[in-house]
C-alpha cells in the first residue's frame, strides 16, 4: 500500500472516526438512560447539517455560529421527537420493539420534511459555504482546515460532556436514571426534566456532527441514514453503555472502512465495492463473540461508563 | 398522619389491598406485618403512587396522594425505601448521598453530611467506593442514608433486615430507632415479626389484602393467634 495512500486513509480515519463518535455517543447516552436504541438519531444529524448548510448559505460564515445553530436544531428535533411519539408510547408500556419500530418512523417523518423542505427551496448536494485550505503539507501528510475543526471540536465535546456527566448535578441525575429509574422517581429526582434534558443533549450532538460532516461532504436528505449503520457499529462495539468504548468503537469502525479496506485492496485485491459491508460485518461478529463490546474488554460492566 | 381509606390496589389486574382502611399516626414507629402475599409491599408502593390504585383513597395530613406522581410525592416528605434495587449500584457512595440530599440548600447539605458521617460512620470511610460493591449491611445503611438526607417527615421502609445477619439486622434496626427518637414518622414493614415488635410503638397485621390486627407492639406480642396464624412466630 502506497505512504501517501496509508497516510491519507489514516488522517480520513480520524476525521470520520471523530464524527461517528460525536452521533455514537448519542446513541449510547440514548440507550442508557432511556433504553432505545434510536435510528431516529441518522435524523436529527441531517436536519442539524441543513441548519448548518441555511445559515451557511444565509451568510454566516463563523464555524461557531453554523454548529450553534445545528446544536439548537438538533436538540429541538429531538426534544420533538420525545415529547410527541416515545413519551406518549412509554406511557402506554409499549415494548421495545415498538418504540424501536416508532423510532424508524420518526426517522422518516424528519426525513421527508427534510426531502420536502430540500425540494422546495432547491437545497440539494450543496456544501457549507467555507472554503477547502490546506494548513499543513509534510512529506505525504496532509491536513485541512476542515480536519482542524472536527478532531478538537469532536475532544472539546467529548471532554464538555464527561465533565457534564460526572461533575454536575444534571449528569448525576442522567447516571442515576441510567442505572435505576424507579429508584430515581422515589428519590424525587424529576424524571422527565432530566430525560428532556438527555434528548436535548443527544439531538444537540446529532446537530453538531451533521454541521462538521457538511463542512467535508456535500448536504443530502439521506447523509444521516447513510452513516447510521457505522454509528451504531461504534456504539455497540462500545457494549452500548461505555463512553470510552463508543469512542474507541468509533474510530476502529472509522479505520476498517478507511484504511482496512484499502489494505485488502491493494493486498488481496478485495473490491472496495465492499466497504458498505464493514459495519455490518463488525455488528455481527460482535454480537457473536462479545455482545458486551469493549465495555467487557475493559472489564466494568454495568450501565453508563465513563 | 398518613390515613389510608378503602384503599383497593394492586398490580396490572391483580388486586391485592381489599378495601383497606388504616391510619398511622404522627411521629409513630409502626411495623406493617403479615405473611407472605399479604399485601404488605404493596401498601408502601400505594402510598408512593407506584402500582395500580383501583380504588379509594390516601392522604397525607389531609392531602390526596392518589393521582399524584411519585416524584411529588416525595416532595412532600415522605421517604422509600424499596427492598430491592434501593441504591444507585453504578454510582458511588458519594454520589448516591449527594442524589439523597439533591433537594436540600448548599448550607443544609453541610449540616446533613456532616450527621450522617455520625449516624452512618461507615458510609463516610467508603465515600469513593463504587456503592454495588458494599456489604449487605453497608448497602442497606446506604438505602436508608439516601431516604433520611432528603430530611423526610415520613419514611416507608421495605424489610430493611432482608437478606442480612442477625447483628447487622440489629445495628439496622438501631439506626431506625434513632431515627425514630429524631421525630421522623416510620413505617416499617417486616417479615421478622418479633424482632420488629421489640422496636416499634404500632403494629398492623395484613392478611389477604385486608387488615387481620391493629394495636401497640405490646398488645400484638400479646395476641396469641394474631402471633401464631398470621406472624408464624411462637
Amino acid at each position: 500500500m502506497p505512504p501517501a495512500l496509508l497516510t491519507t486513509s489514516l488522517v480520513n480515519s480520524i476525521q470520520i472516526g471523530s464524527l461517528y463518535a460525536l452521533m455514537a455517543l448519542g446513541i449510547t447516552l440514548t440507550f442508557s438512560v432511556m433504553k432505545l436504541p434510536n435510528f431516529a438519531h441518522a435524523d436529527y444529524f441531517t436536519a442539524g447539517a441543513y441548519a448548518a448548510l441555511i445559515v451557511s448559505l444565509s451568510g454566516a460564515q463563523n464555524p461557531i455560529a453554523i454548529m450553534s445553530a445545528a446544536f439548537l436544531v438538533g436538540a429541538l428535533t429531538a426534544l420533538l421527537s420525545h415529547l410527541a411519539v416515545f413519551k406518549p408510547l412509554e406511557s402506554r408500556e409499549v415494548s421495545l420493539y415498538t418504540l424501536i419500530l416508532a423510532s424508524f418512523a420518526v426517522g422518516l417523518i424528519i426525513r421527508y420534511i427534510l426531502f420536502t423542505m430540500a425540494d422546495y427551496f432547491n437545497l440539494f448536494d450543496l456544501r457549507i459555504g467555507i472554503p477547502l485550505q490546506v494548513l499543513y503539507r509534510e512529506g505525504f501528510l496532509i491536513l485541512s482546515n476542515i480536519f482542524a475543526w472536527v478532531v478538537p471540536t469532536t475532544i472539546a465535546l467529548v471532554i464538555l460532556l464527561t465533565l457534564l456527566l460526572n461533575a454536575t448535578p444534571l449528569g448525576r441525575e442522567m447516571r442515576a436514571l441510567a442505572n435505576n429509574i424507579n429508584l430515581a422517581r422515589v428519590i424525587g429526582i424529576p424524571v422527565e426534566r432530566v430525560k428532556n434534558s438527555t434528548w436535548l443533549l443527544v439531538g444537540g450532538l446529532a446537530g453538531v456532527a451533521g454541521a462538521l460532516w457538511s463542512l467535508q461532504t456535500a448536504v443530502n436528505p439521506l447523509m444521516g441514514w447513510a452513516a447510521i449503520i457505522s454509528v451504531f457499529a461504534a456504539a455497540i462495539l462500545g457494549g452500548l453503555s461505555s463512553f470510552s468504548g463508543t469512542i474507541i468503537g468509533a474510530y476502529v469502525v472509522a479505520f476498517s472502512e478507511n484504511t482496512v479496506i484499502l489494505f485488502l485492496n491493494y493486498s488481496f485485491g478485495l473490491d472496495l465495492a465492499y466497504k458498505p459491508a464493514i459495519p455490518f460485518i463488525i455488528i455481527i461478529a460482535v454480537l457473536l463473540i462479545r455482545p458486551g463490546g469493549f465495555t467487557q474488554l475493559l472489564k466494568r460492566g454495568g450501565k453508563l461508563q465513563r | 398522619m398518613i390515613t389510608v381509606h378503602n384503599l383497593t390496589a394492586g398490580y396490572g389486574k391483580l388486586e391485592i389491598l381489599q378495601d383497606l382502611s388504616l391510619s398511622f399516626g404522627a411521629e409513630q414507629f409502626s411495623a406493617v406485618l403479615g405473611p407472605n402475599g399479604s399485601g404488605k409491599s404493596t401498601l408502601m408502593k400505594a402510598i408512593m403512587g407506584i402500582n395500580t390504585i383501583f380504588g379509594g383513597s390516601v392522604q397525607l395530613a389531609g392531602r390526596e396522594l392518589i393521582g399524584m406522581p411519585t416524584e411529588a410525592i416525595a416532595g412532600l416528605g415522605i421517604a422509600y425505601v424499596p427492598q430491592r434495587e434501593n441504591i444507585f449500584d453504578e454510582l458511588t457512595v458519594l454520589e448516591n448521598l449527594q442524589l439523597g440530599m439533591r433537594s436540600l440548600s448548599p448550607e443544609r447539605r453541610v449540616a446533613a453530611l456532616k450527621e450522617l458521617l455520625e449516624l452512618f460512620p461507615i458510609l463516610g470511610r467508603r465515600r469513593g467506593q463504587r456503592a454495588g460493591l458494599l456489604s449487605g449491611g453497608e448497602h442497606q445503611m446506604l438505602a436508608i442514608a439516601i431516604a433520611w438526607l432528603s430530611r423526610p417527615q415520613l419514611m416507608l421502609l421495605d424489610e430493611p433486615s432482608a437478606g442480612l445477619a442477625p447483628a447487622v439486622a440489629l445495628e439496622v434496626f438501631g439506626v431506625l430507632q434513632e431515627l425514630g427518637q429524631q421525630g421522623i414518622t416510620l413505617i416499617v414493614v417486616e417479615q421478622n415479626a418479633r424482632r420488629i415488635l421489640q422496636y416499634c410503638d404500632q403494629a398492623f397485621v395484613l392478611r389477604e389484602g385486608q387488615l387481620a390486627f391493629q394495636g401497640t407492639a405490646a398488645e400484638c406480642l400479646g395476641d396469641e393467634e394474631t402471633i401464631k396464624w398470621y406472624l408464624g412466630v411462637h
